[in-house]
């Protein structure tokens, strides 16, 4: 019982916040300031006014976009980083592999000039492309691919070796396969880093009207007071995380724990 | 501690039409010289790794290199003013302003107030709800771990609505008034809750991780030989978990100034005076806002520097200190 006290008044700590963001989105615009635990009347009006005020529809699109090509970017070249360092040994394997790891000492503000000017350079600055390409690349990933793929069975790779299948379809055919729901759950949290990320489309982008976070910044800078619609916005903002986590809440339950645990 | 090598591998040949760049077709083989096959086989492994070490080397090494070079320039950002050398000046500069301490100070505060929130607090619940299964522990997983979930923005925004002085949920509770974003003697505790509410499901579901993976066969034992409940949590299962929790510290050390940066940045941008300025915003704040681009390199060169000893310290203390359970 103890336990069970101890869980459920730390679960309601936890989500009261995010309870009355809805409440509070849910609630009629002239009842925003109620005290009212449960929001009664409901209404959607705070939503449509937000919708009023930013293009909500773009911004999801544009979100989606760049959290969908940022996970699916960082999948691939972490899966193909990942088979190498696990079906392989070859000199400097240890040294790459430190390389990958101590990008985790690297923090963003330490590399974040150069990498705004060679944006500029390359014409990226302000556009979509410029917060996908930099980050295509995730240390993270090919650490959890790695680990998952040291464990995978080296006898399958040498029958498909002496089956006479090159490595590439070794890798497609045998190895991903049997590592799906790796996959997917990396995928998952990678995709929802994506989804949150502020400090570098905050940097690339100048128009707030590119990606969600931006645009709820954007609401928040401008009209702070305005409690019903701002709530509407963040709340929109993380509906998609949370349907996500809702449906697949032990993956990404496990991903996060991986993700924890070398 | 991070690295274990693969046990020796009988490499998959590369030998099909896809792998190598001079694979004419997919059966000649056989008609290959050995030495252009050895080498092509020595190639492969690099030749997937190196599409994540090129965006590694350009956006990661590459920025790093060139905020060093940077750190002996003085340099308004200005693409169209030329970057002065001035030798050693902005780190003489950064040691002589009072920012860098202070922040490093406040940074330090930061760290050592959010261990409760990613150790003491997940440990005790770890502890306390061992017992705890089935469908009523998913359920309260799911409600410790949401706040993960939350965009910073969103997590700004609707904390800011919390803490409103006038009708926030937080002092109506409470009974005050007072303007925690807005007085600097509360701002930093603020960014501290918030950010430890972050955390805490994370670091509670590690810790639950954890303590799973620990063979109760120990306990067993112990307390066959008459050990007490809190002889066993402090003599077995705190030193088992032990690499669990130097992990944890290890985060909140290298990443808990990163998480803050969202929140700062939306909610008090470093104020009021300076009193959520850490590290992170003091570079920002450097470079973007004061346009001091050698100024901002050289503290992000001192940052690097502290934070890989920092680190290093961390990893070798849980060389030495952490019990593995082989």
């Amino acid at each position: 019982m103890r336990g069970h006290a101890v869980l459920a008044v730390l679960g309601v700590l936890c989500v009261f916040p995010i309870y009355w963001l809805y409440a509070t989105a849910l609630r009629r615009p002239e009842d925003v300031y109620s005290q009212n635990p449960l929001p009664w009347p409901m209404s959607l009006l705070n939503v449509v006014d937000a919708a009023a005020k930013v293009d909500v529809v773009g911004l999801m699109v544009n979100t989606t976009a760049v959290a969908l090509l940022t996970a699916l970017g960082q999948l691939l070249t972490a899966l193909l980083a990942a088979y190498a360092f696990a079906a392989w040994r070859f000199p400097f394997q240890r040294l790459l592999y430190l390389a990958f790891i101590g990008t985790w000492l690297v923090p963003f503000q330490v590399t974040m000039l150069p990498n705004y000017s060679l944006l500029l350079q390359l014409g990226l600055l302000n556009t979509l492309a410029g917060v996908v390409v930099p980050n295509l690349c995730s240390a993270l990933g090919v650490l959890l691919l790695r680990q998952h793929l040291d464990s995978f069975p080296k006898e399958l790779l040498e029958a498909s070796a002496m089956d006479g299948r090159s490595s590439w379809t070794t890798l497609w055919t045998v190895v991903v396969p049997n590592v799906r729901p790796a996959l997917a759950a990396l995928s998952i949290l990678l995709f929802i880093n994506a989804w949150n990320e502020y400090f570098w489309p905050a940097m690339v982008l100048q128009r707030s009207n590119a990606v969600i976070q931006l645009g709820l910044r954007s609401f928040m800078g401008t009209e702070g007071n305005d409690w019903g619609p701002l709530m509407a916005l963040a709340g929109l903002a993380c509906l998609p995380i949370f349907a996500l986590y809702l449906v697949l809440q032990r993956h990404i339950v496990h991903a996060f724990v991986r993700s924890g645990l070398k | 501690m991070f690295v274990e090598l693969a046990p020796p591998v009988t490499a998959p040949v590369g030998h099909g039409s896809s792998t190598g760049p001079a694979g004419p077709g997919p059966v000649v083989h056989t008609a290959r010289p050995a030495r252009v096959r050895r080498l092509l086989h020595a190639v492969v492994p690099y030749l997937y790794v190196a599409p994540a070490l090129v965006l590694l080397v350009v956006w990661t090494y590459r920025p790093l290199v060139q905020t060093a070079q940077l750190s002996f320039y003085s340099w308004n950002l200005l693409p169209t003013s030329p970057a002065v050398p001035v030798g050693l000046a902005n780190y003489e500069r950064l040691f002589e302003l009072p920012d860098l301490g202070d922040s490093v100070g406040r940074t330090v505060v930061l760290i050592l107030a959010l261990l409760p929130f990613s150790i003491v607090v997940p440990v005790l619940v770890g502890l306390l709800t061992r017992e705890v299964r089935g469908r009523a522990a998913v359920v309260y997983q799911a409600m410790v771990f949401a706040p993960m979930l939350v965009a910073p923005v969103a997590s700004a925004a609707v904390w800011q609505w919390l803490l409103d002085p006038g009708s926030g949920v937080v002092n109506r509770v409470l009974g005050t008034s007072t303007n925690w974003l807005n007085d600097s003697s509360t701002a930093q505790l603020a960014i501290i809750v918030i950010t430890g509410w972050h955390v805490l499901g994370f670091a509670v579901l590690i810790v639950s991780a954890g303590l799973a993976g620990i063979n109760g066969d120990y306990a067993d034992a112990a307390a066959v030989d008459g050990a007490t409940r809190s002889q066993i949590t402090r003599r077995i299962t705190l030193p088992l978990l032990s690499p669990t929790l130097v992990f944890l510290a290890l985060m909140t050390v290298l990443l808990s100034a990163q998480w803050t940066f969202p929140l700062i940045d939306t909610m008090t941008q470093g104020g009021p005076a300076d009193a959520t300025t850490n590290i992170y915003y003091l570079l920002w704040d450097y470079s973007f806002r004061s346009f001091d681009a050698g100024l901002g390199a050289a503290a992000g060169m001192v940052l690097l520097v502290g934070f890989g000893a920092v680190a290093t310290a961390l990893v070798w203390l849980s060389d030495r200190l952490t019990f593995h359970d082989n």
